[in-house]
Parts: structure tokens; sequence; C-alpha cells
């Protein structure tokens, strides 16, 4: 099927009434009302499922968010104690909170550059004329499209203790660190293990959006910059990194919000754990916010709560994004 | 001579190159197939082939852990709800592209910026609309809540905003409704993009696990990433019928994946290229 080229009028003659054809039985509106009617009709099953399914647990969220839910009630509209702003308050004050928004920075700061580093290193693996490219490229963006929670289970397998691939590997080279616990049993070596195992599924993504930035660059400025005697690697920093700075910004934002959902492969890996012990506490150690939304709210069944914390969760995901905005229009 | 010797040795240190990385991301794959492979007793060999390959395990997820009828559940609850959120997001993406009508603009503004919102954000409140519905444990409830989706309906209507206009002028003229319109012109010029949304909100679906286990707890309703997940907390040792459910999860997609690679990778990329 080919692609129409893009001489698009949007914005057709709002006046006129389609020149009094096919007038039929109809009531006589202006053309606007009656399009309207009509664009509304086709509309209709989306915005009514986004309105109740979307939209209003927006602002339901913040209701329940402000209500204290009774452990065993299932009736959530009615009879909920109106408590303001005590949820809130409570959050404030809870340490696993903060934890968990500190591992979820320290998830952020690994797996961004991480992410970056990996998707730039396969596109320029790509950006050659080689036979294979397009059998290249098809197996490192197959992952992206897997399911997380089967990936998070694989990798439990690899990084097992004794048995694992993985740890087996280290033990031939004589690495015996993690043995004993494996690679995800340790605070240390867990969450980098959690990132390490979500790059490797997520690259081929980072890599197709890096791919044609460079596809895009005129091949004229490499030329001249070969004839002014540059080497690769400066060719490398003066052109390509900052002609594909776009991107790179983008991947930061989708990474920040990427780690302010992250739940799956916390969930399916390591489950929060394993568990630091912080000035008397026990914290674990991939105790992400998002994990921390689920437990409290499936696992605890505080309905309350987890809302208050989702909330939080949204302000934190505008601030950044309003932050990159910024960011964004002022540095490209 | 030199310069082709060169020229060869480029080319094998960037097949050498290429070659690492496609081991290094697949490697989770192949050791999930090989593992699923193996006699129970071998989950922990190291053998990079199984010596006497068995399909045991698979027989036993299949039928003595439920994840035939799982799968099932997988295929109707994706499938039904990857028509409807595409059918959805097609009429909708048509009159956003196409039609003049009172408070477009805001409206799909206020589409666009619900896309902002962290999906942590609606599993509570859906949670709690779903149980005071009636649906928990109902297809419907794993299925509805999601039909609106917001990336495919941009997706649609950058799409149909490069259809002409004329065509559809012109189809009026001979008499056409505006039904007739959508169906006849609209639908069969805009089939790449439909395929291309099927496949993603059918991909999303099967993948679709946080939403799948909060509102199921009876079995028999399972999908099979929750069958999976459940027979992983259940299980936790037996590792080669935990990788042959593996398989059986991500089978469907890798499988959709090969046919039709070309429609996911231009589907999940463009939205992130023009915008």
């Amino acid at each position: 099927m080919p692609r129409h080229d893009g001489r698009m009028r949007r914005h057709e003659r709002p006046g006129s009434d389609g020149s009094g054809v096919n007038p039929g039985p109809r009531p006589r509106l202006s053309r606007r009302t009656r399009d309207s009617a009509t664009s509304y009709a086709f509309l209709a099953p989306f915005l009514i499922t986004f309105a109740v399914f979307l939209a209003f647990p927006v602002f339901y969220s913040l209701y329940l968010a402000l209500h204290q839910v009774p452990a065993d009630s299932f009736d959530i509209f009615g009879g909920l104690e109106f408590v303001a702003f005590r949820n809130f308050a409570k959050l404030f004050a809870d340490t696993k909170f903060w934890w968990s928004v500190l591992m979820t920075l320290y998830y952020a700061a690994l797996i961004i550059p991480a992410g970056i580093v990996a998707s730039l290193v396969l596109a320029l693996l790509l950006n050659n004329r080689l036979r294979l490219v397009a059998a290249y490229r098809s197996a490192f963006f197959m992952p992206y499209v897997l399911d997380m929670l089967v990936v998070g289970i694989v990798w439990t397998l690899i990084y097992s203790p004794h048995v694992g691939i993985l740890t087996r590997i280290f033990e031939s080279v004589g690495i015996t660190t993690f043995s004993e616990r494996g690679f995800l049993g340790m605070p240390a070596s867990a969450m980098p293990s959690v990132v390490f195992a979500n790059v490797l599924k997520g690259a081929g993504f980072g890599m197709i959006l890096y791919l044609s930035a460079i596809q895009n660059i005129p091949r004229s400025l490499y030329e001249a910059a070969e004839i002014d005697g540059a080497t690769p690697w400066k060719r490398f920093t003066a052109i390509t990194l900052p002609l594909v700075k776009p991107i790179t910004l983008f991947m930061v934002i989708i990474g920040t919000i990427g780690a302010l959902n992250a739940f799956a492969e916390v969930y399916a890996m390591t489950g929060g754990g394993p568990n630091v012990d912080v000035g008397g506490r026990a914290l674990g150690a991939t105790w992400v916010t998002g994990y921390y939304v689920f437990d409290t709210f499936y696992t605890q069944f505080k309905l309350g709560y987890a809302a208050a914390m989702s909330y939080v969760l949204l302000a934190l995901t505008l601030i950044i994004s309003l932050v990159n905005r910024r960011f964004l229009r002022s540095e490209v | 001579m030199a310069r082709t010797h060169a020229a060869v040795l480029r080319r094998t240190l960037l097949y050498a190159g290429l070659t690492v990385a496609a081991v290094v991301v697949l490697f989770p794959f192949f050791w999930m197939v090989v593992t699923a492979f193996k006699e129970p007793g071998q989950a922990f060999s190291q053998e990079i082939f199984p010596g006497s390959p068995t399909l045991e395990n698979f027989r036993r997820v299949l039928t003595d852990y439920g994840f035939a009828r799982y799968f099932v559940n997988s295929v109707i609850v994706a499938t039904s709800a990857a028509l409807f959120a595409t059918f959805f997001a097609t009429m909708a993406g048509y009159v956003f592209a196409k039609k003049e009508f009172i408070g477009r603009d805001k409206v799909f503004g206020f589409l666009l910026a619900s896309l902002m919102i962290p999906g942590m954000m609606y599993v509570v409140p859906q949670f709690a609309i779903i149980n005071w519905l009636g649906w928990m444990n109902s297809y419907k409830a794993m299925i509805i809540p999601h039909l609106a989706n917001v990336f495919g309906l941009f997706l649609m209507r950058q799409y149909m905003m490069t259809i002409p206009s004329e065509l559809l002028e012109a189809a009026k003229i001979d008499g056409a409704g505006e039904w007739q319109v959508f169906r006849t012109i609209m639908v069969p010029l805009s089939i790449p993009i439909i395929a291309t949304l099927f496949l993603l909100t059918f991909q999303f679906h099967w993948n679709n696990f946080l939403w799948q286990l909060i509102v199921t707890n009876v079995e028999r309703l399972y999908t099979v990433p929750v069958g999976l997940a459940m027979f992983k907390s259940a299980h936790e040792e037996l590792y080669t019928l935990k990788m042959a459910g593996s398989c059986i999860s991500v089978l469907p997609i890798a499988a959709l994946f090969f046919f039709a690679q070309r429609y996911f990778i231009e589907g999940m990329t463009t939205g992130a290229l023009k915008g």
C-alpha cells in the first residue's frame, strides 16, 4: 500500500455546506454542527472508555488518597473515612518511601547512561554497509518486544547462586564473590544486575532511534573532517554526538519515566530485595517506588495510601517532564 | 594492497563486534530455550546443547500446570482487546485527521496530555472501579479498561492526515454517507497503520501482566504471564518447567515479530522520531 504524499487540507472551507448535495430529509443544520455530531458519534467509543477508565480514575485516585480505605471493605465508593492529607503526611514521614525514591533515582542513574551507551554502540555497528545488517538489526530489536516478566525470570536462572551459568562463568575465571548468594542476592550487585538485564532487553529501541539520526547526518560533514585530518574518534565526538543530541535527550526523558514506572523487572527478579541494613532498618536494595506502590496496594491492600503514593509519583513525573522540556527547548 | 587489507580487517572486526553483541543480547532467550529442553535433573548443567533433548517439560506445563488454558485465555484477551482498541482508534483517528468539529483541538490536546501520566497511577483506581462494577474475574475486566489507546490514536491521525481529502470529498459528492466514506475509503487506505496498531496492541495486551494479575484470582482465567508468575512463586525450583512456560509465553510475540518486524519497528519508533 503506497503512502500518500503529504498534501493535506485539514481546514477546508468551514463555511461551505457541501454545495447542497444530498440534502436528505434530515433537519437542515449548519455543516459544522452536523459534522460535530457525526464526529462525536465516531469518537464515542474511544472517548467513553477514555473517560471512564483513564480520565475518571486520575481524579478518583485523589479522592482515594484523601480517604482511609478499610482493608476489609470492598465498597470503595461509599463509607470511606475522610482523612484529608493524613495519607500524604504519613507518606512524607515514611522512611521506606524516601528510600524507594532514592532507589528509583539510583536505578535511573544506572539505566539511563548504560542504555544510551548500549544503543549508540549498536547503532554505530549497524551504520556500515555490510551484508546481514538487517538480520543483526532484527536480532537486536527483538528482545524489546518480548515480555519483561519472562526476561526477568530467565535472568533469575542465569544469575542464580552456585548453579547459574553466569555465576559459573565468573567462577571459571576465579571470581567466587557471587557463588554463595548469586548476583541478585547481594545488595551491592542486585540493582546493577537488574539494570544489566533490562539494558540488554531495551537497547534495540534506542538503537533504531540513533541509527536513523546518524543516517540523517550529511556524509559531506564527515568527508570534510577527514580531509582536515580528524581521527575517527574526533569525528565521532565532534560530529556524530552533537548531531544525535535530540535523541540522547529523548532517551533521558523516557529513561526517567521508565524508572518511575519500573515494576515488572523488580517483581520478576528480586521482589524489591535483598535487604540492606540502613541505620537499624531493613530496606530493599531494589525497592523502587513503582514496586512499593504495587506492594502497598496488592499485598497490604492499603488503597488510600497507594493512591497517595501514586500521586507523588505523578508529581515527580510532571516536574521532571517540565524540567526536561525547558532543557530541550533551550538546547535543541 | 594495504588498503584492501585494512578494509578486510575493518569488516572482520565489524562482523566480530556485531556477532558478539548479538550473542550477548540473545543469550537469555537461547538459554531459556535450551533449559526448557533439558531433563529436570539437568536444569543446571552447563551443556550448551542438552544431550537428550526432551519435550516432557512442555507437555507437563501445558497439561499438568494449566498453561494450555492460560494460553487460550491470553489469545482471547489479546486478540479481542487488540481488535477493539484498533477499531476505536481508527474511528477516532479519522475524525481528528479529517473532520472539523467543535472542541477538536481541545479534546486532542487533553488526550495527548494524558500520555504524561505514569501507568502506575491508574492501577489503584481502575481496580476500585472494576471491583465496584462487579467485573472482577472476567474477560471484560482484562480487556475493556485499556481500549482507549491514546498513542495509537496519535499514530492513526498522523497517518490519516496524509490521505488526500479530495478522495473523501469526491465520494461525498457521489452520495456516500459518513460511515461509507470511512469504511470504503479511509479504512482500505489505512491498512498499513491499522495492521501496525493491531500488532502493537496485541503485543501490549499479551505482555500486560500487572493488570491481569490484579483483576484475576481464579486459575481458569489466568493469562500466560500471570500463570507464569504464580508458577514461579509456587515452584521456585522447577527451572526446566519454568523455562518451558517462558517459551510458551514469548513464542507468539517472537513469531509475530519474525513475520511483521517492519510494522513493529516503525510503529514503535515513529512516535518517538516525529515527536
